[in-house]
């Protein structure tokens, strides 16, 4: 799910990167200094993660995994995904570059808030953090296409119409994030629960804990 | 008058080599032509047939190359470690 160059109208390109630079800047805040790591190889996952490609008849879909991204990492999954979708620009040709913000925006704001539900809701057990993980990323996926359509929507384009042409396009790859995200968050709970504590709490209030 | 018909009498022996050998291949082709342009039409379908082999060839071709490589792949992740690495080391600067 990317929007190439040329797709939108100028003014929603430049919203799309003072509102993404905005949110980059307050995600790079969010982050602590010992989370780097972690960022890093999450980082290295979602850039990765779009090369995999689920075969869909004719044509095929790759995963997006926002809103794995997003349940792993909290509020610097955006700057994750920033880096993420930068790097696929360049290294890929995947969206343009000034299509960037809007594309950061588009996935970023699914993770951070699919990151938010989770923190919310993961419970205690394995079993309900394994579930809701999966319908995080569930969730990340066919956000992503809504905001698709909405920003698309602001080219012009019929906004009901692209929303839905959008979330029935990416219903296998939503299912599919679906199953990865709960069996990679359910690993997660098992083998390092640590991973998956504490995304959303001030760093202030448990620095080095 | 004698000398302009035997004028024309010169000029029309000249010309009749130039005429004859024209007129008669365009009526009976000898066969040694017919065998040359039977080939020319074999080697003409063979080497267009190579020539749409070769066309779709190119396109498979630039398909593969538009598509992200192992390189990049590999240059993506070592761009986000670095990166990161830089974070990391500046924040661990300032902590200290």
């Amino acid at each position: 799910m990317h929007i190439s160059d040329g797709v939108l109208p100028t003014y929603a390109t430049v919203g799309g990167y003072v509102v993404s630079a905005a949110l980059t800047a307050w995600s790079a805040r969010k982050t602590r200094s010992q989370d780097l790591p972690k960022l890093a190889v999450v980082t290295a996952a979602f850039f990765v993660a779009s090369l995999i490609h689920v075969p869909l008849g004719p044509t095929s879909a790759h995963l997006l995994i926002p809103g794995l991204t997003g349940a792993l990492l909290g509020p610097p999954a955006f700057l994750s995904i920033g880096l993420g979708l930068l790097l696929q620009s360049f290294l890929f040709q995947f969206g343009g570059l000034t299509a960037l913000g809007a594309n950061t925006l588009m996935m970023g704001l699914p993770a951070v808030i699919c990151g938010w539900i989770f923190q919310r809701y993961k419970g205690r057990t394995q079993k309900r953090q394994a579930i809701v993980g999966g319908l995080v990323g569930a969730l990340g996926t066919a956000m992503a296409a809504i905001f698709l359509a909405l920003l698309l929507g602001t080219g012009g384009e019929d906004f009901l119409g692209m929303a839905k042409l959008a979330l029935l396009a990416h219903i296998p790859v939503i299912i599919i994030e679906g199953i990865v995200s709960a069996f990679t968050i359910g690993f997660l709970a098992r083998v390092k629960p640590d991973l998956l504590r504490a995304a959303f709490t001030p760093a202030s209030r448990e620095t080095d804990g | 008058m004698t000398a302009m018909r035997r004028g024309f009498m010169i000029a029309f022996l000249l010309l009749f080599p130039m005429i004859l050998p024209g007129s008669l291949v365009a009526e009976t082709p000898p066969d040694e032509t017919q065998e040359v342009i039977a080939l020319l039409k074999v080697q003409n379908s063979r080497l267009s047939k190579d020539l749409r082999r070769i066309q779709r060839e190119i396109a498979a071709l630039r398909a593969d190359l538009s598509e992200p490589g192992v390189k990049d792949i590999f240059a993506g992740v070592g761009y986000i470690f670095g990166l990161f690495g830089v974070a990391a080391f500046v924040a661990a600067r300032r902590k200290g």
